[in-house]
């Protein structure tokens, strides 16, 4: 069988999604990144091969996108390198051709995407600030002692949310902590949460946009039910959650590399092959470059002993004596 | 004597006529490097934490002619460089808080520029710093007409398509080619200081330019045209930048040519977040997007908005990369 693999390296969780030709997902691997993109890609890798195997899959093209987009790249050899935005945009397009918004919430960075005729018309990121991200969620979850897969399920529970401020991580804390300490029921503390961090998305990321139906929820924040909820109640409309929501980047980097590899003349993908990736050991180091003031902080990526790639030099004199070498072998 | 320039500010929009206005009277001048990391340190550990980057920043290159053998430092108190328009009130206090702040700090070479009533006080102020190096009047004001029409000169540069910095590497005897090859026009806009300044800025112009973009700037667009949009606010824009960019964001939306407009605004910056605001309301027709900068050296942000904002206005007008799509 021929599958296409979109890879979704994001800060908090690493996504891979096998497709085949008709766009069905033949599996799914979502697991948190942990701060260690390689080993994630490693690990996340190696948990499709025995479906590989198994079911004889031949890869025909590997997607990537997420933060870790250019090294997921670099380590399996890909055909399309692209933007969250876009990545989201096309997998929730092509489930609900009709879809006017998409609602994104990741670890690190919340996004809207408002859709014209299946194409993105206009979108935003949030700013500096985090507020309205998963990981202000994790955090007071932790804060609260509460498993975050536990969150959802305890504020629906809730029958009269606490009103927290949402401006600002920071006040939503410390104004979480005064109504715990005034005795709010904890359920309505945690679905109270879920509404300011709804509200910090409108106010931050959905600023001035117009939000029309058919809107749809997706990201790994997703599965919070109490933020579907919130969601629900506050935009006064419903709102749709895609079956996979936790990798619908995974899923649309995956269809842009099909349909790439679909309408280019040659078939032949980037991928390194599976045994490039389990069997080699893949090392990351940095150094910093002394060769002008700018100091910059380079990274060196290297299976075994074979440099695989440079970045983070602004002169690209790094980078390009990479592509000196090779082009000399 | 030696004077030195701090590669900062607006340094980007005066340098010609102040290095010609300096030399002419007998100077040598001498800039610190363009912003490096190195310039940033110095700046961040030294300035006033309210302070705006472009203005951290600024004390790292002042930190860095500090530490050369210099006669003087130029450091203009910018209130006000026309009629009735200002600009920020931290460019008034420039000299007066590096004072406070740097205790290497050299001798200061001060200008009051404020022409916002008439030009009286600017001329004494102008004899004034001449006279450190001349006791000849004329030749202070021929220094300063000099200087004049060789800032004019660097403009008409822009209007080849060039940004003023461009246009100063020029002058100086730099030699700078734009790519030909585009199919995207955007129209980028942000305080001088930050937008070429290629470490405040990211690098902005030069990422979109690497991404097949033609980028406009504030200076190669018509100024007569800029100050015409400009005037449809209903209550005049007070700021010299804050005008400029003000009336360039409703040309680029009102002319066919641009598909999209970026707007780069530095975190904590007073004006933009009112004319950040004002812009983003007004823009009716092209896509925009507003991109905050500050201290981070995080750069997956800006490439990411970058990329997706190229995609987005490639696959709205149907241009493709390389192949045909069939999806959003």
């Amino acid at each position: 069988m021929n599958c296409y693999l979109g890879v979704d390296i994001g800060s908090v969780s690493s996504n891979f999604v096998l497709i085949d030709n008709e766009h069905h997902l033949i599996k799914k691997v979502y697991i948190r990144t942990q701060g260690n993109p390689v080993k994630a890609i490693k690990e996340g890798f190696s948990e499709l091969t025995d479906e590989i195997t198994q079911q004889g899959i031949t890869i025909n093209g590997v997607g990537t996108t997420g933060s870790g987009r250019y090294l997921s790249a670099v380590l399996l050899g890909a055909d399309v390198i692209k933007n969250e935005i876009t990545a989201h945009a096309v997998a929730a397009a092509h489930l609900y051709p009709d879809v006017k918004t998409i609602i994104e919430i990741g670890g690190q960075d919340s996004k809207i995407i408002i859709l014209k005729n299946g194409i993105v018309n206009d979108f935003a990121m949030n700013t500096v600030c985090a507020a309205g991200t998963g990981s202000f969620l994790d955090q007071q979850a932790s804060r609260l002692n509460i498993d975050i897969s536990d969150f959802g399920r305890r504020a629906v529970l809730s029958r009269q949310a606490v009103r927290i401020a949402g401006r600002c991580g920071v006040f939503a804390e410390s104004d979480m902590i005064h109504k715990q300490q005034m005795g709010y029921p904890m359920d309505d503390i945690i679905m109270g949460l879920c509404e300011a961090l709804v509200r910090n998305y409108l106010n931050n990321v959905g600023k001035g946009k117009k939000i029309e139906s058919p809107v749809v929820f997706q990201g790994g924040v997703a599965a919070n039910a109490g933020l579907r909820k919130a969601f629900a109640k506050i935009l006064g409309m419903p709102v749709n959650i895609p079956e996979h929501y936790d990798v619908m980047g995974a899923i649309g980097a995956a269809m842009l590399a099909m349909e790439k590899m679909q309408c280019s003349r040659d078939n032949n993908t980037q991928f390194r092959g599976d045994e490039f990736i389990l069997q080699g050991s893949f090392k990351t180091s940095s150094h910093e470059c002394q060769g002008c003031p700018n100091i910059c902080e380079v990274v060196c990526i290297k299976r075994d002993r074979e440099i695989l790639a440079y970045w983070g030099d602004r002169c690209k004199k790094w980078e390009n004596s990479l592509n000196e070498k090779n082009h000399a072998v | 004597m030696r004077v030195g320039i701090p590669k900062g500010l607006f340094y980007h929009y005066y340098f010609p006529l102040w290095k010609t206005f300096f030399q002419d009277l007998g100077a040598e001048v001498v800039t610190s490097a363009a912003t490096n990391r190195r310039t940033v340190e110095r700046g961040i550990e030294s300035a006033v934490d309210e302070a705006c980057f472009p203005i951290k920043v600024y004390y790292g290159h002042v930190r860095e002619l500090c530490r050369q053998k210099l006669d003087y430092i130029f450091i203009p108190r910018l209130v006000s460089v026309e009629y009735r328009s200002y600009i920020c009130p931290k460019f008034m206090g420039l000299p007066d808080m590096l004072k406070a702040g740097l205790p290497e700090l050299l001798p200061v070479i001060e200008l009051t520029v404020d022409v916002s009533k008439n030009d009286r006080q600017l001329k004494q102020d102008i004899i004034r710093v001449g006279k450190i190096f001349t006791n000849n009047k004329n030749q202070i004001n021929r220094a300063y007409q000099h200087g004049l029409d060789e800032l004019s000169k660097c403009k008409n540069l822009c209007r080849e398509g060039y940004n003023i910095s461009e246009a100063i590497q020029i002058w100086e005897g730099e030699q700078l080619e734009l790519s030909p090859n585009y199919d995207l026009n955007i129209g980028v806009l942000g305080h001088g200081y930050s937008l070429y300044d290629h470490t405040i800025s990211m690098n902005i112009i030069e990422r979109l330019r690497k991404m097949d973009c033609r980028v406009f700037v504030a200076e190669t667009l018509d100024q007569e045209e800029i100050e015409r949009q400009a005037a449809q606010i209903p209550k005049k824009v007070f700021w010299t930048l804050g005008r400029m960019m003000v009336g360039s964001a409703l040309y680029m939306d009102s002319h066919d040519q641009f598909d999209g407009i970026i707007y780069l605004a530095c975190f904590g910056c007073g004006p933009d977040s009112m004319i950040g605001e004002v812009i983003e309301r007004k823009v009716k027709n092209k896509p925009f997007m507003f991109i905050t900068i500050d201290e981070h050296t995080g750069e997956a942000g800006m490439v990411t908005r970058l990329e997706a904002f190229c995609d987005m206005l490639r696959r709205r007008a149907g241009k493709y990369e390389d192949y045909i799509s069939s999806y959003g």
